[in-house]
């Protein structure tokens, strides 16, 4: 190639040799070539060496955020049989084993449980590990003791779980980062003997491997056997499309060489551990071994036994074709050459190898996988940290966010849901599949939302109903009338007030005339005003709250927590307004914790993804609405369940357990509503048709089912409905409304605001005044 | 005013008294934060001759807190700590939190107050200690709605609603709101009276 130029240059010189010119300028131009060539290669090698540093310095990856749920405090007394206990292990992805071998295992003795409990970095704090004794009796967590302090232990906090995590919906990259220290040893050394046996000792790219490899190919007359190296396939995965040419692996190679240099061994393997793709969930791709191990084992890397170790190495040669959930087959024979490798190598031991060959794959969950089990609570954290937080922010900066999702109480709501809804088409002989329903259970003091489904197929991220299907509360209104009317002139109305069930005509404007009607269509004559709430009368509830004013109606419930803006309508005191599920929770729980609303919180706290604390959601209480009125409205709506429209609730409920709720339904049977409470739970519940039509249930026969079955089922607590002191009690006389004593055979003990009390007795009262016909009572006595 | 306090107290001691039996075994006390059981006043209704309808019931006591005549009345026996109606568990909970407090770890001390309240959620000691810590953290409206919030929970139990007007008062003064402090000061005064004549 540098021949040609020679010659004219050659014919100036004429001292010297021809030869001897020859050499001279060959060996010059060549120094020049080489430099030129030098030159542009270290220019590009300097490009790629830049690209490199940028990208592997600092933050090499976007991390998604890591959802947690709310973390079980175990502590003596608790209502936790072995049984609970164990499954909540399991669900963790605790091992049962003969004796405790290292974090992540528990033992089910005769005495108890004892658990070796995982160190977890929470809010407030590195929680070490612990070996935990816990025993049980009849009603649950007897005692605890710290097995290596030898000694009893008041609270054992478990580490949570993570339930999902937030990464960008389009290129959907999921990992859990890992330091090369975190990784077990057989992992290491075991990825290396099937991926690159010569990994410490080559500069990046091996060409023993490639002299092998190409005979290998050769032989085979086809490609066989590749030589990447772990830091080219790190490369490839890092910084090069998937495209497969010369000039491509070329490429690769200088990359390879040049990320050599600059980094160590450890450094590079670090990266590649948490780089390398091991399946597919949806669109969110599983990245590393971090993940991957809970992916497809539900449990940190550290407390992979051989097996599993084998599979997920096995896994890195191919995600899809070796997908342990998808080609279980593959996977296996895979798993047996992976472990070939790790006897053959000396890794394992003929003993280990055998029992791994004979495991089971032992791989967690379903199908689709173990992480994003819970997408309509994950869905609420989404839009809670929206306005708090930068979206890049969420699905890059690997944030840490710790709930208040209660797993337990998700599964109940969620099994719930699905069979009810099921069991109540099979009744009325509909096809599967043509109602829908949501449900939200919240926390009684400190509002927190502790499990949420808005779909009745509760693992399909969809629609989210709990949150965004607003459809008409229909009697789910009424409690707010009556405590409109109640806070605004409290010596007209009161429990006991008679409030009349007759027909009544509300004008809507010059033309129109409002005449509402009762569901059975009938009426019911005069009635005390706490008994027309428990039948859910619509009647009485309109002339109440016409009196009222709807205005005032309508502030209560905003005051309830309800955050619309809805036209004051008469229409709304039968419920005509439109509220998503979650919004009638947050209003009945500030009935259920007498007035003082918590707003709804999802998330307890966010911290950065080495455990400093962001931010705190602290529990906030504000009065919203007057302790005294919301007892009596509380007090009328267990007569609901006592006396009313939801006394189907009594029927599995243990009796002496006091609930509070109300039915709601809407025109037509289009919507099917439950809403009620114990002292510790809130929960509501809809179902209905998203086509908006008929599906023939009322609240009472169709989502007070189904409340009913999940109170019974979350062991709910009942209502103390011990009167504050604003409230006084009086024994009434139900027909006359005034004061009644033992003489009395139908009276009933009342509360009123204090002051309110009727204080004239009833004829039929011992302490009444003797009236004209005294005498004759007398006799007949 | 001190005769009608007496009658409050006496009236909710006796709704104490059927409500709970403080626990010393350090188990979690049933009664709180949850009464279950037949002692609760729930099961008046049901003790009644028939459950439906609404059922007669006259209660031991006169439901209306009447001033009484005689003021030498029992010491009321509400809970005077936290110890005597938690469990362990909350005990131990508070008793960090109260060092974290002393540390002025406030956050810590909050966050542990949350996990007692998320254990017994009624228990008032539990939120009359958060009152404090938002009192700490100069989350003034936040300490008088606690406060307030342990106060309708304590149904009567002089001991905490001292400790929660205490709390009002200061964190209305440090809000500027001097009558409002006054008020809840006169409040502390009162129960204060009450307690050193029911001594003697």
């Amino acid at each position: 190639m540098a021949k040609n130029p020679t010659r004219k240059k050659s014919k100036d010189k004429p001292k010297r040799s021809l030869f001897g010119r020859l050499i001279l300028v060959i060996f010059g131009l060549t120094i020049l070539a080489v430099s030129i060539g030098a030159l542009v290669l270290s220019g590009y090698a300097i490009q790629l060496d830049e690209e490199i540093r940028t990208r592997f310095a600092g933050t090499r990856w976007a991390l998604p955020a890591q959802v947690f749920s709310a973390a079980q405090d175990l502590y003596p007394g608790r209502e936790f049989t072995a049984k609970q206990f164990k499954y909540e292990l399991d669900r963790l992805g605790y091992r049962a084993s003969q004796e405790l071998a290292g974090p992540g295992t528990y033992v089910v003795g005769r005495a108890g449980v004892s658990v070796h409990v995982r160190a977890f970095q929470f809010w407030d704090g590195p929680q070490p590990e612990a070996k935990i004794a816990v025993a049980f009796d009849q009603s649950g967590i007897a005692s605890m003791r710290d097995l290596e302090a030898d000694q009893a232990r008041d609270i054992v906090r478990l580490d949570p779980m993570l339930i999902g995590s937030i990464y960008p919906t389009r290129q959907g990259e999921d990992r859990v980062l890992l330091r090369l220290d975190e990784i077990p040893m057989l992992l290491r050394e075991g990825l290396i003997a099937v991926e690159d046996r010569g990994y410490y000792d080559h500069f990046g790219i091996s060409l023993r491997g490639i002299a092998r490899a190409a005979m290998a190919n050769f032989e085979a007359g086809r490609v066989v056997q590749g030589a990447s190296t772990i830091t080219q396939q790190l490369v490839k995965n890092f910084f090069l499309t998937s495209r497969r040419d010369i000039k491509r692996k070329a490429k690769e190679a200088l990359m390879a060489v040049l990320l050599e240099a600059h980094y160590s061994k450890d450094e590079i393997l670090e990266a590649y551990f948490n780089e390398v793709h091991l399946g597919q969930d949806g669109n969110r791709a599983v990245h590393g071994f971090g993940l991957g191990s809970r992916f497809y084992f539900n449990k940190p890397v550290s407390e992979l036994r051989v097996h599993e170790i084998a599979l997920l190495v096995g896994v890195v040669k191919g995600s899809s074709a070796y997908n342990p959930r998808r080609n279980p087959k593959n996977a296996t024979a895979r798993r047996k050459v992976v472990l070939d490798v790790f006897l053959r190598e000396k890794l394992i031991s003929q003993e280990q190898y055998e029992e791994a060959i004979a495991a089971p794959l032992g791989v967690a969950g379903s199908k689709g996988g173990t992480v994003a089990r819970y997408p309509a609570f994950v869905d609420l954290v989404k839009r809670q940290l929206k306005g708090e937080y930068k979206d890049e922010d969420i699905v890059n900066e690997g944030l840490r966010i710790f709930t208040t999702l209660d797993p337990q109480t998700q599964e109940l709501l969620e099994k719930n849901l699905s069979a009810g809804l099921s069991k109540l088409e099979k009744g009325r002989k509909m096809a599967p599949n043509t109602l829908q329903t949501a449900g939200v259970v919240t926390s009684v003091n400190g509002g927190e939302v502790l499990a949420i489904v808005g779909d009745r197929n509760y693992r399909y991220a969809g629609f989210n109903r709990a949150l965004d299907s607003k459809r008409s509360i229909g009697s789910l209104v009424k409690p707010f009338v009556y405590l409109a009317a109640m806070a605004g002139d409290p010596v007209r109305f009161h429990l006991q007030t008679i409030v009349e069930d007759r027909e009544i005509e509300v004008p809507l404007d010059r033309k129109k005339v409002w005449k509402p009607k009762n569901y059975d269509k009938k009426t019911h004559g005069p009635q005390q005003l706490y008994m027309a709430l428990a039948k859910s009368y619509n009647l009485p509830t309109v002339r109440v709250g016409m009196e009222a004013g709807v205005e005032n109606v309508i502030k209560t419930l905003k005051a309830s927590g309800y955050s619309g803006d809805t036209p004051a309508l008469p229409s709304v005191l039968l419920g005509a307004v439109d509220i998503a599920p979650i919004e009638v929770a947050q209003m009945y729980g500030t009935l259920a914790a007498g007035g003082f609303q918590s707003r709804l919180s999802a998330i307890r706290s966010v911290t950065t993804k080495e455990g400093t604390p962001l931010n705190r959601y602290p529990i906030k209480v504000r009065q919203t609405l007057p302790e005294g009125q919301t007892y009596l409205i509380n007090w009328a709506l267990t007569k609901v369940i006592r006396v009313g429209t939801a006394q189907h609730a009594r029927s599995a409920i243990p009796p002496g357990t006091e609930l509070a709720g109300k039915t709601g339904t809407t025109d037509d049977l289009r919507d099917s509503w439950f809403a009620g409470f114990g002292a510790d739970l809130v929960s509501v519940i809809w179902m209905g048709r998203d086509d908006y039509k008929s599906m023939g249930f009322t609240g009472s026969s169709g989502a007070l089912r189904l409340w009913t079955q999940l109170m019974k089922d979350l062991k709910v607590h009942g209502l103390d409905m011990i009167p504050p002191a604003e409230i006084e009690e009086q024994l009434t006389d139900p027909f006359t409304g005034l004061r009644a004593d033992e003489g009395c055979p139908d009276a009933i003990l009342i509360p009123y605001l204090q002051g309110r009390a009727p204080t004239d007795y009833a004829p039929c009262a011992r302490a009444a005044a003797p009236t004209r016909f005294e005498w004759l009572r007398e006799i007949f006595e | 005013m001190n005769v009608r306090l007496v009658a409050i107290v006496l009236m909710a001691a006796l709704l104490h008294a059927c409500v709970s039996a403080p626990s010393s075994t350090g188990r979690k006390d049933s009664s709180l934060p949850y009464p279950t059981g037949s002692s609760s006043p729930v099961e008046r209704d049901t003790q009644g001759v028939r459950e439906e309808p609404e059922v007669a019931f006259i209660p031991p006591f006169g439901g209306v807190p009447t001033p009484l005549e005689n003021e030498a009345v029992l010491p009321p026996s509400f809970p005077k700590s936290a110890e005597e109606i938690s469990g362990q568990a909350v005990v131990s909970l508070m008793r960090q939190s109260n060092e974290a407090r002393s540390e002025g770890k406030w956050d810590l001390a909050a966050s542990l107050l949350e996990r007692a309240q998320r254990i017994e959620p009624r228990n008032y000691f539990v939120w009359s200690a958060l009152a404090k810590v938002y009192l700490g953290q100069d989350q003034l409206d936040q300490a008088i709605s606690v406060a307030g919030k342990s106060n309708s929970l304590a149904r009567g139990n002089v001991y905490v609603e001292l400790e929660n007007w205490k709390t009002i008062a200061q964190a209305r003064r440090a809000n500027g709101d001097s009558i409002g402090a006054l008020q809840a000061e006169a409040r502390v005064d009162e129960i204060e009276r009450l307690l050193e004549s029911s001594k003697g």
